[in-house]
């Protein structure tokens, strides 16, 4: 039997079909502000891909409410159980996602126990990262060097002041990629601070496409005195634990 | 006197009041009026929502007119008792709305809780008739942001602060009884009107029976399935504040005759495995839903409030008593039994949530804190470590009354939803 995850969220829609435990197809396509849209063209890709429709459907993220098919779950469950999958001895999750940030504490089966959410702000989020990065307009070289430089101390975490904290940095003459590794310090420490609201973790699985940045997970690392788990594909698990749940 | 006349004559901002108003009919009725299962004593209830600006405040004005005040009042510490016995009427204020907010932060904080920025803008628009045809407010020093805001507030209305302690020690009881003395000088010499232990022996009774009808409604929420929506509970609790106190009294009790009958039943308004949510925080004033609608459309049911516009507005009697002295004695002990946020400590609010869980038999503790409320906010952290001890799962959220979130609760609402039901 084949058993699909939708997930919709905010920055992409993302299909995750399996066959028993086997991943067999998986796509993401942005959701440009309408994740339902992008959903349905993703289930009519995997359609014409394999010639037929997956038997479950569980559809989660921001857009699972207005979507025509599936049963609806949230990110928050589907997210413990995606993660459960690569890690079920670990007990904390970090999920940084387009428009929010989340802290799951699972137990031995991939079930939530308790969970915090970011509030309104898009602080600590993937795409106050996102929106600053872009902002500065970085050439790949620049990616990699920052890598290695001395952070700089940056204290905004409001998007729009945090923006113009780093153009005043910028103005001042200081170095490109030490801006870029303060930034990522910064929001490291935001958001070990929300992990901590919950517990002290051993280990921490960091999911979310806020995982693909290497230099988030080393200040992490670096902040919470904790071994940093990234599941493979970390943007995929809550699509994952959709179709686990399917 | 239709009601707009009445309204020109207590100098409101018709147009704009016309514009506040004007979304309710909507909203009230795909909150509540659709909603399938409803008992028919919610009619009455419907009934005053439908006209909350009218047949009330024509009551209000008319016992102004034969010589009668109008005291409101934002927190269940003030004692209605004392005005009631009078001949004079205790009402409660709008602010839990988030249309009034940008008045409100013309003169206050941007960062001060919705709730005082929500009343005081109702002030400044002159959009509330209740706000308009009192003669006094009644505050208290419950909170930084209200102390504070009275002190504003006064520069348009009458304002008289009650200074409520912070601990719950012998000699702060004896201040509050002090306070509330003072208060019935206050009482007295605005109505003309002499406290005597026969009138205030009929104000203490009003008060108590309107307490034990809604004790009534609270205990019938114990019944699995639910016979009523916590909605309409929310509702009743939030009018409470603003009706006659006999005729609501009257009201919740014939409500409570259908509910039993329910129960009797086994008839319910979700089914009997729907998780059971007891809300626990900050109040919810008129007309603030939200979190008690989102709950109950994710397919929960909010069983108890322990919050101001809950249990702890009702769940203590002010015992009778022979002479004046002691009734108001009787009167300042009371509120010394309800476990608000402003006192330090307050290990008996963690006791009121566990007790009232294991009695509602809920599944789970949604702790409702408005934004900028630092002492509830604070609390929080003691209460959610009890309910982690005690397996209970627990949400905390933070939020205002603007419609603007919903979403983002939703799913936080649903996550707890999902964690009771698997």
């Amino acid at each position: 039997m084949r058993r699909a995850g939708l997930d919709l969220g905010s920055v992409n829609a993302k299909l995750v079909v399996l066959e028993g435990l086997e991943m067999i197809y998986r796509q993401a396509l942005p959701s440009r502000f309408d994740s339902v849209k992008a959903g349905k063209l993703l289930l009519e890709d995997y359609l014409q891909a394999e010639g037929g429709k997956p038997e479950e459907l569980v559809v989660t993220g921001y857009g699972r409410v207005s979507f025509p098919e599936g049963r609806v779950v949230t990110e928050i469950t589907c997210q413990a159980r995606g993660c459960h999958h690569y890690y079920p001895e670990a007990v904390y999750i970090l999920d940084v996602g387009g428009q929010d940030a989340k802290v799951i504490c699972k137990n031995a089966e991939g079930k939530v126990v308790r969970f915090v959410m970011n509030d309104k702000c898009a602080a600590g989020t993937g795409r106050f990262l996102d929106v600053i990065l872009k902002g500065m307009d970085l050439s790949p070289q620049e990616v990699v060097q920052a890598q290695e430089a001395e952070p700089l101390t940056i204290n905004s975490m409001c998007t729009v002041f945090a923006e113009s904290e780093v153009i005043s940095l910028l103005a001042k003459g200081n170095p490109k990629e030490e801006v870029v590794a303060g930034l990522f310090k910064s929001t490291a420490k935001r958001l070990a601070r929300f992990v901590e609201t919950l517990g002290q973790p051993q280990q921490l699985i960091l999911s979310g496409g806020g995982a693909h940045y290497a230099q988030l997970a080393r200040y992490l690392k670096e902040e919470l005195k904790v071994e940093i788990l990234i599941p493979p594909q970390p943007e995929l698990t809550a699509a994952l634990g959709a179709a686990l749940l399917a | 006197m239709d009601n707009r006349e009445l309204w020109t004559i207590l100098n409101m901002d018709l147009e704009k009041h016309d514009d506040f108003l004007a979304p309710l009919p909507g909203v009230y009725t795909e909150l509540f009026l659709n909603r399938p299962g409803r008992p028919a004593g919610m009619d009455y209830f419907d009934q005053v929502v439908g006209d909350v600006h009218g047949a009330r405040i024509h009551e209000l004005y008319n016992l102004k007119l034969g010589g009668g005040k109008v005291f409101a009042t934002f927190c269940v510490y003030v004692p209605d008792e004392i005005v009631l016995a009078t001949g004079s009427a205790s009402i409660g204020l709008c602010a839990g709305a988030q249309y009034t907010v940008p008045s409100g932060e013309k003169v206050l904080p941007r960062n001060t809780c919705p709730l005082v920025k929500s009343s005081m803008g109702f002030k400044l628009d002159r959009i509330c008739p209740y706000f308009q045809v009192s003669d006094w407010v009644i505050g208290e020093t419950t909170c930084d942001g209200k102390k504070k805001a009275w002190e504003i507030l006064s520069e348009h209305i009458p304002t008289y602060v009650m200074e409520l302690p912070q601990r719950k020690g012998e000699r702060d009881n004896r201040f509050w009884e002090d306070e509330v003395r003072e208060f019935a000088r206050l009482v007295e010499r605005e109505t003309g009107v002499s406290l005597t232990a026969e009138n205030l022996k009929s104000g203490v009774k009003k008060v108590n029976e309107r307490r034990q009808a809604l004790k009534r409604l609270a205990e019938l929420r114990r019944h699995r399935p639910a016979p009523i929506h916590g909605l309409d509970v929310l509702l009743i609790n939030q009018l409470a504040f603003f009706d006659d106190p006999e005729r609501f009294a009257e009201k919740v009790n014939v409500l409570c005759d259908e509910l039993e009958e329910r129960v009797c039943q086994g008839i319910g308004v979700v089914s009997a495995e729907a998780p059971r949510i007891l809300i626990t925080g900050t109040p919810q004033p008129l007309p603030a839903w939200k979190i008690h609608a989102l709950v109950e459309q994710a397919g929960g049911i909010v069983v108890g409030e322990e919050t101001c516009t809950g249990e702890r507005y009702y769940k203590d009697l002010t015992e009778e008593a022979a002479t004046v002295e002691e009734m108001l004695q009787n009167i300042a002990r009371r509120p010394m039994h309800v476990n608000c946020a402003c006192f330090t400590p307050n290990h008996g609010r963690v006791e009121d949530i566990t007790r009232m869980a294991k009695d509602l038999q809920a599944d789970a503790v949604l702790e409702f804190n408005l934004q900028f409320c630092q002492t509830y906010g604070v609390e929080s952290y003691f209460i959610g470590r009890e309910m982690e001890e005690r397996g209970i799962p627990y949400l905390h959220l933070e939020t205002d009354f603007s419609e603007e979130d919903q979403g983002q609760l939703l799913t936080r609402i649903e996550a707890l939803l999902e964690m009771i039901r698997s």
